[in-house]
């Protein structure tokens, strides 16, 4: 068979030499005798030019050369044609079996190049410039000649004989080329097409016939069992750190694929890998265009008129500027966040955004709107509509189980940690307050009006209250809608609680009674609580004390008041111990319900609580001494009564009845100024403070710290704080001594009435 | 061959003339054809495309001289 293909062969060649020459003869010379020795020339040197290439230089690939001839008619602006030509190559494709043409490619690269060479030829180029390897040794040529240098080519054993023809001096640059060409052709054991290929692999992460990963030195290398020059080398490095950066990024992408079942990676990593995918595709479609020209092989030596686009390692490198920068980008942030999540990846990108370059600027932007869309959305949804939807713990606002009471202050606070940066501290109080409002007003008011407040927030602020239409980069607009809803979920709540609770009323009902507001009701308690009181702590009953408040309710103006508020006051006795009386551990409290008990928490009440006791303990100081002076005031009894004792004894008994008024006397000056103080000067001063501070409240915060601020002043200017502990210690001391004049006072009186009935 | 052989043959043949002519690459049908053969037969494009230009070049050019000075030999 082999023999029979070289018979073929030799024939085809034959013929194919006799009609080339055909071709070139003028109508008037004679044709060509297929016996010559010209014809027999002719057909050994085609033999020659046909051993000398045995593999061609490009990949055998139809399609691509087809795209490639296409292209080239079209940019030289036959367009019709290039329409023809693809409709041929598909008619011609598709024909197979016996009787086709099994070297498709061939046949269409040899249309390709003989079409180029006649266009060059007609150009009036040089073509012998193209044909480095080959020569023809004429030595009768007139025109210029060439320089023949014949490299030692393998199987066929040519000699090694260099031949200088040399017959132009000014043929030094076309010497210079060849042997240039001929450097290059030793010193590149591969060449600059496979290169060029195999980095464009590397670039997507796989290994190339030459290029490959090197786990030591962490990077695509060419090993060193190539034979390169070293500045190809280093030029193949270079352009494989896109390839290393690309590797990285692919990683931890895929990495973070693999854990989204695990739940370990949360709605923003998940946005991250999705921004990251996005512009590896981009990158994709610049490697796809990069390859189809990628086919297209390379002249060694520069030609005028180029037609077609080829890739080089140069030109590489300029194509891989733009992508290389946006590549290191990713490759940084991916290590940044491989360990971060939720608002602090955000954050952390976000601070990578702050940067000069246009296009750095841009396309960090581009990545952070899809990384922040995720977190825009929870903010949406919990200024909105009160709901934290948080499965992977990403947001900065935190919500914990708490009983229902304590829901203001403790259901939810801000975390600190999921912060981004954009958001300001401020800012993220106000999300925190709008939020906590919303589900305060659900849970704690039960009340349903706070939709329509958001539906409203939305509108005003230019948005829906449906998903989307927040994004990065526009925190003035989230501001607004914040803002927006702060203010009216605030508006409403404020409305809530005065209204449909009543705060105001409740506060002035706990002055009145707690704060012994209400004189006449105090007064009559008093009476009528004073005798029960007097007995030891552990043999009154709650119950008959309760029944006694009810009776002092009713007898005074008190009883005009609201129902609901009236239920809530009710006698508290405090654990006591032995020794105690009921003086020591009577008091009242005041049963606020939810949702005001937000405000009057137990720590509140207890404060409360002390006051309450201090003031019941001055209101029986002075009911002791109004009791003294009734007994105490001058009548007939004591005036006539010393008569009949004699001089000696009445003297003494005048002088202590006399003593006994100026102290009685300078004890009442000292109760009432002090009554008068606590009454007016601390309780309604600071009243009408806390009043006027109601009236300006814009929520809830605001309105829990007037209420404190109510309450502290109370107790430090009332000598209760600890500022005035030794002040304290010493009126409980006098009152304590005024108690005890008292008691004596009465024995002395009843002792003078008893000699007044004798 | 059998006919249906010829006629595949006989299309294609049409089929890559007629792209050579859009190509304008002044080849005609029955050198085209040989240069279709040896395609098939292994031979490398780009050398067939080099002879065909060398011996297309100007015809004084491609008549040889008698002597040469390279030895040569035939495969």
């Amino acid at each position: 068979m082999e023999e029979e293909d070289d018979q073929k062969v030799s024939d085809l060649i034959k013929e194919l030499v006799l009609r080339l020459l055909s071709q070139n003869l003028t109508p008037d010379s004679r044709p060509i005798d297929p016996n010559s020795s010209d014809f027999r020339n002719s057909l050994r040197y085609a033999v020659r030019i046909l051993s000398s290439r045995m593999t061609p230089s490009i990949a055998p690939d139809a399609a691509a050369i087809a795209e490639s001839i296409k292209r080239r008619l079209a940019t030289q602006g036959k367009s019709s044609e290039a329409l023809t030509f693809a409709e041929l190559f598909t008619k011609f494709a598709s024909k197979s079996g016996p009787g086709s043409v099994n070297n498709k490619w061939a046949v269409l690269y040899l249309l390709k190049i003989i079409a180029e060479d006649r266009k060059a030829s007609n150009a009036q180029l040089d073509s012998s410039l193209l044909l480095p390897n080959l020569a023809l040794s004429d030595t009768e040529l007139d025109n210029s000649s060439r320089v023949l240098r014949r490299l030692g080519t393998k199987e066929k054993g040519w000699s090694n004989g260099v031949l200088w023809v040399s017959k132009d001096p000014g043929n030094r640059l076309e010497i210079a080329f060849r042997e240039f060409a001929n450097l290059i052709k030793e010193e590149n054991e591969v060449c600059e097409e496979v290169l060029v290929r195999d980095v464009l692999y590397a670039c997507q992460g796989i290994d190339g016939k030459y290029v490959k990963f090197d786990k030591n030195a962490d990077g695509y290398v060419l090993p060193d069992s190539v034979k390169v020059p070293r500045a190809t080398r280093v030029m193949v490095r270079k352009l494989c750190e896109l390839g290393w950066l690309f590797r990285k990024v692919k990683g931890y992408i895929t990495e973070s694929m693999d854990r989204f079942p695990a739940e370990d990676v949360g709605t923003v990593g998940q946005a991250f890998c999705a921004a990251l995918q996005d512009e590896l595709s981009e990158y994709y479609k610049l490697l796809a265009v990069l390859e189809g020209q990628s086919m297209n092989s390379i002249p060694l030596v520069l030609e005028k008129a180029c037609s077609e686009n080829y890739l080089s390692l140069r030109r590489l490198s300029v194509w891989f500027a733009e992508p290389t920068v946006k590549m290191r980008l990713m490759a940084v942030l991916v290590d940044k966040c491989r360990v971060l999540r939720g608002g602090a990846m955000a954050g952390a990108i976000h601070l990578h955004a702050q940067h000069g370059d246009p296009l750095v600027h841009d396309f960090m932007r581009r990545l952070l709107k899809r990384v922040c869309s995720p977190l825009f959305e929870m903010v949406r949804s919990w200024v909105l509509e009160g709901e934290l939807e948080d499965i992977f713990a990403e947001y900065f606002i935190v919500g914990q189980p708490v009983k229902v009471e304590s829901l203001w202050r403790d259901g939810y606070r801000l975390h600190a940690g999921m912060l981004p940066s954009f958001i300001s501290q401020s800012l993220a109080q106000r999300i925190l307050r709008t939020g906590k409002s919303i589900n305060f007003l659900r849970v704690c008011c039960e009340d349903r009006g706070w939709a329509d407040a958001a539906t409203e927030a939305a509108t005003a602020a230019g948005m829906t209250t449906r998903r989307g239409g927040l994004g990065y980069g526009e925190t003035d607009s989230l501001e607004t809608l914040v803002d927006e809803a702060a203010k009216r979920i605030d508006k409403h709540l404020l409305e809530v609680i005065y209204k449909q609770y009543k705060f105001k009323e409740h506060c002035l009902a706990i002055k009145r009674y707690l704060l012994l507001g209400q004189g006449d009701f105090v007064q009559y308690l008093m009476d009528i609580v004073g005798p029960e009181l007097s007995e030891p702590a552990n043999t009154i009953s709650t119950f008959k004390l309760a029944g006694l408040l009810e009776t002092a309710i009713r007898s005074s103006n008190a009883q005009y008041d609201d129902r609901d508020i009236l239920d809530r006051l009710r006698v508290k006795m405090m654990p006591h111990e032995t020794g105690d009386i009921g003086w020591d551990v009577f008091s009242l409290e005041y049963d606020a319900r939810v949702p005001l008990d937000t405000v009057f928490t137990e720590s509140v009440m207890a404060m409360y609580l002390i006051i309450f006791n201090f003031l019941w303990k001055l209101r029986r100081v002075e009911h002791a001494l109004i009791g003294a002076w009734k007994i105490m005031k001058p009548n007939c009894i004591t005036s006539h009564s010393f008569t009949k004792l004699q001089r000696a004894v009445k003297f003494q008994l005048l002088s202590t009845l006399r003593r006994c008024q100026v102290l009685w006397d300078g004890m009442n000056h000292f109760v009432t100024n002090l009554q008068y103080y606590i009454m007016f000067e601390v309780l309604e001063v600071s009243w009408s403070d806390f009043s006027s501070e109601m009236e300006v409240a814009k929520d809830l915060d605001d309105l829990l710290a007037a209420h404190e601020k109510y309450l502290h002043s109370i107790v430090e200017k009332s000598l209760l704080g600890e500022s005035s502990q030794t002040l304290c210690k010493s009126l409980f001391v006098l009152f304590d001594l005024i108690l005890r004049f008292r008691s004596h006072t009465d024995r002395l009186y009843e002792g003078i009435c008893e000699l007044q009935a004798r | 061959m059998d006919p249906d052989a010829a006629r595949t043959a006989r299309e294609s043949l049409d089929l890559t003339f007629h792209m050579s002519n859009l190509l304008d690459t002044g080849l005609d049908r029955h050198t085209l054809s040989v240069l279709i053969a040896l395609c098939d037969l292994g031979l490398n494009p780009e050398a067939l495309a080099a002879l065909v230009k060398e011996l297309r070049r100007e015809p004084h050019a491609s008549s040889l001289p008698a002597t040469s000075t390279a030895p040569s030999r035939l495969s």
